[in-house]
């Protein structure tokens, strides 16, 4: 029986109770900015990033960026690029062809260049992963500096699918060569407004 | 069963590979030490990483239960195996119950330590191991021989070779551009058509009864939200008590890894979607016995980074294979033996106590000093002549190269006179009379050895 005899074997065998450190966030607090520490780590895991003084000049920018996306999703009301909608009945395989997912970001992580996306930005748990390329839409005001303060600030959210995103997809499978493009979206291009 | 030395023997046989492999890890942990320079804190961190692992381990069973109780709130059903066997059979029973005949994995080390393939494809299902590295050695009928980088053993021409049969592609001289794309349509069409998605598990949490898997290449991802069902297997002591705890483990796994800030993809799942299902199972399979074991409990600990590998002059030189375990290198030199002590009685002693490993594992085990202490266990119960033909060969092979003699200021006739004792017996500045081990902060190999040399 499963369950019950790794659970004997656990209290049988575990030492007595060592206590559970606090994390101190004070250690890890530095001055930098924010911004530029972000775009530079964005950067360095492959990502694009470019900061737009106007939502206004959204489109244009993803429209010189990607000149051949067709079809579309768009999370985003300042974006009229949309052409694929999504909806109950879709069906996760039907984005199989999708070419460019436009998404909101919640916040970004400046020590790794991380966004914090939850299915409540994306209805459909496969899209930002089967897109072939990905844009996240993120206001410079919601960046912290690490993981820790990242933490505190999901911490009261609704609990079902989410993830840091850090760059697109890659590899170094083959002799340690970086290949950008593995099994999930081909580029991700931050616009941080 | 052949030892070590053996097999590593047959990886020295390709000295231009074993420079590239050796040059090739020694990279990867220079870019470890980088991003670890980056972070301020960083041994702090290491500490914090380290105190949260002893605290699971005293309190394993209460936060198992707890995240039993919150991941089947959620809707996640958790299944328990107390073994490899248990494990398979509960992975093949949830395949049979949605008459799944397609299963698309993502890297998990305990599948592979459940030998979970054959019994699948022994029973009609079709795994597809979809990370790229784990994808290229399931094509050569291999396993993986390292626990991050699963095809660093292979070149690119070797895998140019291995595409052409398998995949159909045209020669390219190992073009890893070319490779990946077509490798990536490959996976697509997988992913597409699977059944049930299989994938490890990084860490699981107690307090939400949520689990994180983090990748690179977006695999796991690809698989689990285009199936209907998600299949994690997880050690027991994959557990960590709350959810803020994925700060320090997730600033530590990358950087020790690979030198990134993070993986690209750290997944976090709490329910399934709608219409879909999870399903968790719990492995002990020898993990609770390693628990009872005071000396060599804080093994469980390991995050799977790969670091002790990468920095590992014995690893490096003598490749992943010749450990004939499913974790090579230090770490799995520790685990190994309390798995079948018999049968891998020689790799305590693959090792030359440098204590590198210790000074790069991000939570802090104190590896060479658990590969000390299995090898006064092994020798007590092990006839002598075998111990020491293993440490000679071991030593003859992977330090016995003219330009190595060089590096480490030593001469073979040194080594074959004083190399035995060293091995079995030295602690750890028995290199020296009576000296205190150097102290190397994030200790660089050769640099230790050229410090040695330098006072005598
Ligand atoms: S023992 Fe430490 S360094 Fe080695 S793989 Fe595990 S966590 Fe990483």
């Amino acid at each position: 029986m499963g369950k019950s005899s790794i659970l004997k074997s656990i209290k049988e065998n575990k030492p007595t109770l060592i206590s559970l450190p606090e994390i101190d966030v004070n250690s890890f607090e530095e001055t930098i900015n924010l911004v530029e520490t972000f775009k530079k780590n964005v950067e360095s895991v492959g990502g694009n990033i470019k900061e737009l003084g106007q939502i206004q000049d959204l489109d244009l920018e993803i429209k010189n960026r990607y000149p051949n996306a067709k079809r579309i999703f768009s999370q985003i009301s300042e974006s009229v690029l949309g052409n694929v909608q999504i909806s109950e009945q879709t069906k996760p395989k039907d984005l199989e062809n999708l070419d460019l997912a436009i998404l909101k970001g919640v916040f970004g992580v400046a020590e790794n260049g991380a966004i914090w996306i939850s299915d409540e930005q994306f209805s459909i748990r496969i899209l930002p992963f089967i897109t072939n390329d990905l844009v996240l839409i993120l206001q410079k005001k919601d960046l912290c500096q690490h993981m820790h303060h990242a933490y505190k600030m999901i911490a009261n959210r609704t609990r079902t699918f989410g993830l840091f995103i850090s760059g697109p997809s890659k590899t170094a499978d083959i002799e340690q060569c970086l290949v950008i493009g593995a099994q999930g979206a081909m580029s991700l291009t931050i616009f941080l407004i | 069963m052949m030892s070590h030395s053996k097999l590593a023997e047959i990886f020295n046989k390709d000295e231009a590979k074993v420079n590239w492999h050796d040059k090739a890890l020694w990279y990867v942990r220079e870019k470890r030490d980088t991003a670890a320079h980056h972070v301020k804190g960083w041994e702090y961190l290491r500490d914090l990483a380290s105190g949260i692992k002893a605290n699971v381990l005293s309190n394993l069973d209460n936060y198992l239960v707890e995240f039993e109780k919150n991941a089947q709130s959620n809707g996640i059903e958790v299944h328990w195996a107390s073994n490899a066997e248990e494990h398979n059979k509960i992975v093949y029973k949830i395949l049979t119950q949605n008459n799944a005949t397609k299963v698309v994995k993502s890297k998990s080390m305990l599948t592979e330590e459940c030998h979970l393939n054959p019994y699948l494809e022994s029973k009609g299902i079709e795994v597809i191991d979809t990370d790229l590295g784990e994808r290229i050695v399931q094509l050569a009928k291999e396993p993986p021989s390292h626990i991050v980088l699963p095809a660093i053993h292979k070149t690119k021409e070797e895998i140019d070779v291995l595409f052409q049969e398998h995949l159909g592609t045209k020669p390219s001289n190992g073009d890893p551009q070319y490779l990946t794309n077509e490798a990536r349509k490959h996976l697509r069409d997988k992913f597409l058509n699977a059944d049930v998605a299989l994938t490890g598990v990084n860490f699981a949490i107690a307090e939400t009864g949520g689990f994180v898997v983090c990748t690179n290449e977006g695999n796991a991802d690809m698989g689990v939200h285009l199936s209907k069902v998600h299949i994690a297997c997880m050690g027991i002591e994959k557990i960590i008590p709350r959810e803020e705890h994925l700060g320090v483990f997730l600033r530590l796994l990358a950087r020790s890894a690979t030198g990134q800030p993070i993986t690209t993809y750290s997944s976090h799942f709490n329910k399934p979607a709608p219409g879909n299902a999870i399903h968790i199972v719990i492995v002990d399979n020898g993990r609770t016995e390693q628990l009872s074991r005071e000396d060599f409990r804080s093994s469980l600990s390991c995050i799977r980074c790969g670091a002790c590998m990468n920095t590992c002059p014995i690893y490096r030189r003598s490749g992943g294979f010749s450990y004939n375990a499913t974790i090579p290198g230090p770490i799995g030199s520790i685990l190994s033996p309390g798995m079948d002590m018999k049968k891998h009685s020689s790799l305590p002693f693959a090792s030359t106590l440098c204590g590198s490993c210790s000074n790069v594992c991000p939570v802090k085990i104190n590896i060479h000093e658990q590969l000390y202490k299995w090898r006064q266990i092994i020798t007590k119960e092990q006839k002598q002549p075998l111990i020491k033909k293993t440490i000679l060969k071991i030593t003859g092979m992977v330090l016995g190269r003219p330009k190595l003699y060089a590096v480490l200021g030593i001469s073979v006739r040194w080594m074959l006179k004083y190399a035995p004792r060293f091995m079995v017996y030295s602690k750890l500045n028995a290199w020296g009379k009576s000296r205190e081990f150097p102290k190397v902060e994030n200790g660089n190999f050769d640099q230790w050895y050229k410090n040695r040399k330098n006072n005598g």
